[in-house]
């Protein structure tokens, strides 16, 4: 190896394999929409949530909420199959919103 | 995901006061969500332009490729060997598969592992062309689901270890003996380097200034271990491949997660119960810290690596790695408010074992009764236990590497070797003296 001769080098990445998403329109009014939420069972959710929902409630009259209890730990031992199957679960909730947390 | 709206707490939950949590999240969480929810995002997906997988992206002198890839972060801060279209070739001499064969594909970054970015990586880690077939294992090891290496970027910050057994091991002058998890010999080295570069550039976790590894602290890459395969056949045991239904003529990697490791854990005296009293206690101690999460997600698979004149005293009272197993099992107890402060303290802030026996999540042997002193188990089940003989042949020093629950899960894959295979790698396996 000569430190002054040139090297040609190539790419040490691979092709991206995940088609890009656009994000779809957000909703401008949560008055009367359906918030679902989704909890990893970590950093204080608990107590974290039922604060969001009271403090939305009072902004936004009529708005719903289905709460984390209807979705499982989205980062337990079955996360590959919750995430894999929470489009269509999200679908029957008649969801408008996501408020997915707590990561760190 | 580009446009995704994080609401940031300000603060650390998980040290705030009731009063001082309701007050963050009134005033900063919650219009934080609010605008993520609500605000218009004109974010629109666009796939960058990136080089043909074996494109030349630079020519430059050695420094000026080492700035060019350091800039980019495409390396782990060490020098790399320039990845030039020659050195690939020759490290693809060492498979039949076609350079274009796709592993897999790696989370979160989601890029495809390739043969070809195997042996790029390869050579940028200062591996020889004969490791090879080791690399492919590793990579086909961690791009199975079972591993989850999405998960690789988490707080704990845990690092994989890979495990190698069979011929390979003194095909490729693996080193088991003294030393074993040292930097130093080049097979071990350089392919535990190359899985955590290969991480940082097909996976995608690179710390600051890159992104996707949130290791709080973190710790370095291990090198490669290897298990003293004559030792083991001299006890009539079971190698660690073996174990996991190889055959013994098999060459496999394992790659495992590791979270922390045990200090050396000194066990001395003449019979195995001595030895299966000193590991139960420290190796079994060790591994309660991280118990909670495993106990409740079903899986804990830490491993534990025997100094092999341990293995020797254990075998002579005619017991075997499953009786070791066993023992550990039954024996390594905590308290169970112990267990639940660390669940809390980790952010498990609902952990409750009364809870998880009540939904069937856990067994009942877990609240037979409500004494918080009372003892629990800190392993699922022995077989999930690994164990390991490699070390100083001369001392009785064993140590633990404790793993995060299902976060680099085991997963072995059985080494392909090329056509070929013998006379090449003795035409070019340096020997070291």
């Amino acid at each position: 190896m000569n430190e002054m001769m040139n090297y040609e080098v190539v790419w040490p990445l691979g092709r991206r394999a995940s088609a890009l998403a656009t994000p779809t329109t957000r909703v401008a009014d949560l008055s009367g929409k359906t918030v679902c939420e989704l909890w990893d069972l970590l950093f204080r959710g608990e107590e974290i949530f039922p604060l969001i929902r009271e403090e939305l409630s009072k902004l936004y009259p009529g708005i719903k909420f289905v709460d984390y209890s209807n979705f499982g730990n989205t980062h337990g031992a079955n996360q590959t199959e919750l995430v894999a199957a929470l489009p269509k679960i999200l679908e029957q909730h008649g969801c408008d919103a996501v408020i997915s947390g707590i990561g760190a | 995901m580009e446009g995704l709206p994080i609401a940031e707490y300000q603060g650390v939950p998980m040290i705030d006061s009731t009063e001082n949590l309701r007050r963050t999240v009134r005033e900063v969480t919650v219009p934080r969500i609010i605008s993520g929810l609500t605000s218009q995002n004109n974010t629109r997906a666009v796939k960058e332009a990136e080089p043909k997988s074996d494109e030349i992206v630079f020519r430059g002198t050695l420094q000026e490729v080492q700035d060019f890839f350091y800039a980019r972060l495409w390396t782990d801060g060490l020098p790399i060997m320039p990845p030039t279209r020659q050195a690939v070739e020759e490290m693809l001499k060492f498979t039949d598969r076609p350079p274009s064969d796709v592993i897999g594909v790696l989370p979160p970054e989601n890029r495809q592992a390739t043969v070809w970015n195997t042996a790029v990586t390869g050579v940028m880690a200062g591996c020889r062309p004969e490791y090879m077939p080791v690399l492919l294992a590793v990579v086909e090891a961690v791009a199975d689901p079972a591993f989850r290496i999405v998960d690789a970027g988490s707080t704990p910050g845990w690092e994989p270890l890979i495990v190698v057994n069979g011929p390979i091991v003194k095909e490729l002058e693996f080193n088991h003996g003294t030393g074993a998890m040292r930097a130093g010999r080049q097979a071990n080295t350089s392919i535990g380097r190359f899985l955590k570069l290969y991480m940082r550039n097909i996976a995608g976790f690179r710390i600051p200034p890159g992104e996707g590894d949130k290791g709080t602290i973190g710790g370095n890459f291990n090198v490669a271990l290897a298990e003293d395969e004559d030792t083991v056949a001299e006890l009539a045991w079971k190698s660690f491949s073996v174990g996991r239904g190889f055959e013994a003529r098999d060459s496999v990697v394992t790659v495992q997660g590791v979270l922390y490791i045990t200090p050396p854990i000194l066990s001395g005296g003449d019979s195995a119960n001595d030895h299966l009293q000193t590991l139960s206690e420290v190796f079994g101690q060790l591994c309660s810290y991280r118990a909670y999460i495993g106990i409740k997600n079903k899986q804990y698979c830490p491993l534990l690596v025997l100094a092999p004149s341990v293995a020797r005293v254990i075998a002579k009272d005619g017991l075997a790695k499953d009786d070791i197993k066993t023992f550990l099992y039954e024996h390594a107890k905590m308290p169970a408010d112990t267990m639940e402060r660390y669940a809390w303290a980790s952010g498990h802030t609902t952990y409750s074992l009364r809870a998880l026996v009540a939904e069937g999540e856990i067994p009942q042997e877990y609240f037979q009764s409500d004494d918080p002193k009372r003892l629990v188990r800190i392993f699922v089940k022995p077989e999930m236990i690994g164990i390991l003989v490699a070390g100083d042949v001369g001392r009785n020093q064993s140590k633990g590497y404790v793993i995060n629950h299902i976060h680099g899960a085991p997963v072995s894959k059985k080494i392909v070797l090329p056509s070929g295979w013998n006379p090449k790698v003795n035409l070019a396996t340096p020997k070291t003296s």
